[in-house]
């Protein structure tokens, strides 16, 4: 089953609560102790799940780089220049499940495997996968650490742990 | 040929040239060398290993500046430093002074024999921060602060006590008395509105205007006003040859671009009159990991600072750019034993005297702000967060002290490795860092403490106010520039760096009101 962001566009501008945001991918990061928030434009998931057949399931996902927006037009260049992302280099960024445990009442937690650039990061990450429909209303929110991933330079004013909060609806 | 344009200056430029060296008295022998035994101890600043690396490569490589070598440095004479007196506006002059003046004997005022302290040194750094280096008239001579005329047509700053602090005179012996240029302080010192004066700051020296009115006034012929741009400004292995271009242009509007480069900025030789670089702060220098806007120089410790003035006064006159040298020079003819009398290239600061101006540079401090914390400053400060601005003029020396490149320069690869480089452009006027013999291809980012006792503002000076700078305004081509504008052009944008221009109106002052309390 595959799943376009796209698709998920219309819908989320219906539901408001609980899912105030267009974009499935968004993160903070504290920049001189504000929170700057910002998130991906374009991303695409890839989402078979069962929780009855967890070993058989699997969570994808890809963001592009180049959609990153934070609200600063500048600062979104900046961000995939060679510094950052090297979007033209590396287009994507993908995660993908490596296994999945049930935690019980909607909560699960999965090994994913974080690929940036070059870098690869193994993570636990719990999530919750809530029945909606035919299909399932999936959550979760971890931190990164970005230096992990060769995002930037060790910096005074910009925290090196980024949030990532990801709220994705399959059918 | 270029060979021969030293030997084809004009009349003009050789009566200002020879006579005073003439009566100075130039002579071989007169040149004391100082011998020094003190515990302070004195960089060897100009060796050939340090100066190969010590200047980021130009943005066109090939054509990055060679200095003169290491033996042709030190066999320059060092500079002998004699007392200075204030020039005054004709009507605040003291009676008698002129002829007083003339009365003095030359007296010698720097003796590194003398300095046993770290405040010695300091002492005798403010002393050679305001020591002109030029008594050639290489910017304006005696006739000109004499003349009412020149401080009405410059609209010349003065301080309280009428005194025009951006020139000395110098005496140099009995009756010996020369008007001098290019000290620091020429370029580096600020007369506040209430006519004190604030030593390092943003120079408000209309330095180009008042060389435009000396060349009015002498009669200048076209050839001489030509020649005297090519040895300053000629980049001719620049795409388009901008600088040829203007050269080209003629006697008028040559002294017409001269006269549009505003207060708070000079064209330094090696930069430009058509990209007039902004005047430094020098207060805070200190901190900065590069100088000038283009960041040429690294500036790692105190001997790359005294390398930085012993090259910025005046030796980059003797580079070569690839074959070119802006004197016309030839390598033969450089390295030929006879002296080169152009102003700051037949001597130079010896290594205790520079290391006493850098010594005074670093220890300039900022006057009191007069500009509280308010809740509409904590306001603006939560903006610059938000805004971005932290991230590259981050605090305490709010600047991340990382360059830029420019529209049009593609970072090479190896720069990486070597310069600390933030990799994006904000989008300002290129001209400056990829037409200019200092060009890097890079603009550093500006430290922006001591904003409310400085400006005109950006690299160019192109914008007269803080205000200016978040005025969408200055985006479009019917805009005037409130500061630097050339002098084809009656309105032009003033584009790049559109950080906070969204911003509502009450955000704006909040955010202006902060940055005046740095
Ligand atoms: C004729 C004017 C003039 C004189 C004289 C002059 N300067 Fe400057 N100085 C400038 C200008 C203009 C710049 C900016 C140059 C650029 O960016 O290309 C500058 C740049 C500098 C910088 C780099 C600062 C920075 O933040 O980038 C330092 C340091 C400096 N000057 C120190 C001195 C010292 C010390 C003296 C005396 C020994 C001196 N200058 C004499 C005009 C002058
Ligand atoms: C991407 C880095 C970057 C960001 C973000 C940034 N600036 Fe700048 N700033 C620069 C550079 C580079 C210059 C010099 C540009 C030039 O002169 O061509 C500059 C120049 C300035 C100047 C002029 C300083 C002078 O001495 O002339 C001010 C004032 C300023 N910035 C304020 C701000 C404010 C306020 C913000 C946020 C709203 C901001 N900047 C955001 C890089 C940045």
């Amino acid at each position: 089953m595959r799943l376009l962001f796209v698709a998920l566009f219309s819908f989320f501008l219906s539901v408001p609560a609980g899912f105030q945001s267009a974009f499935p991918v968004r993160f903070q990061i504290k920049n001189a102790g504000i929170t700057v928030e910002g998130h991906f434009s374009e991303s695409s998931f890839d989402v078979q799940f069962n929780p009855k057949d967890l070993s058989n399931s699997y969570l994808r996902g890809k963001v592009l780089p180049s959609s990153i927006n934070t609200g600063i037009g500048l600062r979104d260049k900046h961000l995939q220049g060679r510094q950052y992302f090297q979007s033209a280099s590396y287009p994507e960024v993908q995660m993908h499940s490596k296994r999945i445990r049930s935690l019980g009442k909607n909560q699960y937690e999965g090994v994913f495997e974080i690929q940036i650039k070059d870098f690869r990061q193994d993570k636990t990450i719990s999530f919750s996968a809530i029945p909606k429909g035919k299909g399932y209303e999936f959550e979760a929110k971890f931190s990164i650490n970005r230096l992990d991933f060769g995002i930037g330079e060790k910096s005074l004013v910009l925290g090196d742990e980024v949030v990532v909060e990801i709220k994705l609806r399959k059918e | 040929m270029g060979k021969n344009k030293l030997v084809q200056l004009p009349l003009w430029t050789w009566i200002l040239a020879i006579l005073p060296l003439l009566a100075f008295g130039v002579g071989k022998g007169k040149w004391g060398n100082f011998s020094v035994q003190f515990i302070q101890e004195i960089p060897r600043i100009w060796t050939d290993l340090a100066m190969k690396n010590w200047e980021l490569p130009n943005s066109n490589p090939e054509f990055s500046a060679q200095p003169v070598s290491e033996e042709f440095y030190y066999s320059l004479p060092e500079r002998v430093i004699f007392k200075t007196y204030p020039v005054y506006h004709p009507d605040y002059e003291p009676d008698g002074y002129w002829e007083w003046l003339h009365e003095q004997e030359a007296e010698i005022v720097f003796d590194p024999k003398n300095l046993k302290t770290e405040e010695d040194w300091i002492r005798a750094g403010e002393l050679l921060f305001d020591y002109p280096i030029d008594t050639l008239g290489a910017v304006i001579g005696t006739e000109h602060v004499r003349d009412r005329d020149f401080y009405r047509d410059t609209q010349m700053p003065l301080t309280s006590e009428g005194v025009m602090p951006f020139a000395k005179w110098v005496v140099a012996g009995k009756g010996k008395v020369y008007l001098g240029n290019l000290s620091c302080g020429m370029c580096h010192t600020r007369v506040m509105e209430d006519g004190s004066l604030l030593k390092g700051a943003q120079g408000n020296w209309p330095g180009d205007k008042a060389f435009a009115y000396a060349l009015e006034k002498d009669g200048a012929s076209e050839k001489a006003i030509q020649n005297v741009t090519g040895f300053l400004f000629s980049s001719p292995f620049v795409a388009g040859d901008p600088h040829g271009k203007l050269i080209a242009s003629g006697k008028d509007s040559l002294v017409a671009a001269y006269r549009a480069v505003p207060e708070g900025a000079f064209g330094r030789q090696g930069t430009s009159i058509l990209y007039p670089p902004q005047a430094p702060n020098l207060i805070g220098v200190k901190d900065r990991k590069y100088l000038d806007h283009g960041g040429l120089g690294q500036h790692r410790n105190i001997e790359d600072m005294m390398r930085y003035i012993a090259m910025n006064q005046a030796l980059d006159f003797l580079n070569f750019y690839g074959d070119y040298n802006p004197l016309g020079l030839t390598k033969e003819r450089l390295y030929s034993g006879q002296p080169i009398i152009f102003p700051g290239t037949y001597d130079r600061h010896s290594d205790e005297q520079l290391l006493a101006i850098a010594k005074y540079v670093y220890s300039l401090t900022p006057p009191e702000n007069p500009n509280k914390l308010s809740t509409l400053s904590e306001k603006g400060k939560i903006i610059f967060a938000q805004q971005g601005c932290v991230t590259c003029h981050t605090p305490p020396l709010f600047t991340n002290n990382q360059l830029t490149p420019a529209d049009g320069f593609e970072i090479p690869e190896e720069h990486y490795g070597k310069y600390d480089i933030f990799d994006i452009s904000v989008g300002t006027d290129p001209g400056y860092t990829l037409n200019t013999r200092r060009g890097t291809g890079y603009y550093k980012i500006p430290s922006l403490l001591g904003l409310w006792y400085r400006g005109p503002f950006l690299h160019d000076a192109s914008l007269a106010k803080l205000e200016d700078l978040f005025d969408p305004a200055r985006l479009r081509g019917d805009y005037v520039p409130t500061g630097f504008k050339p002098h084809t052009v009656k309105t032009r944008a003033v584009k790049g760096h559109e950080f906070g221009m969204d911003l509502g109106k009450e955000d704006k002052e909040a955010l202006i009101a902060y940055l005046k309390t740095l």
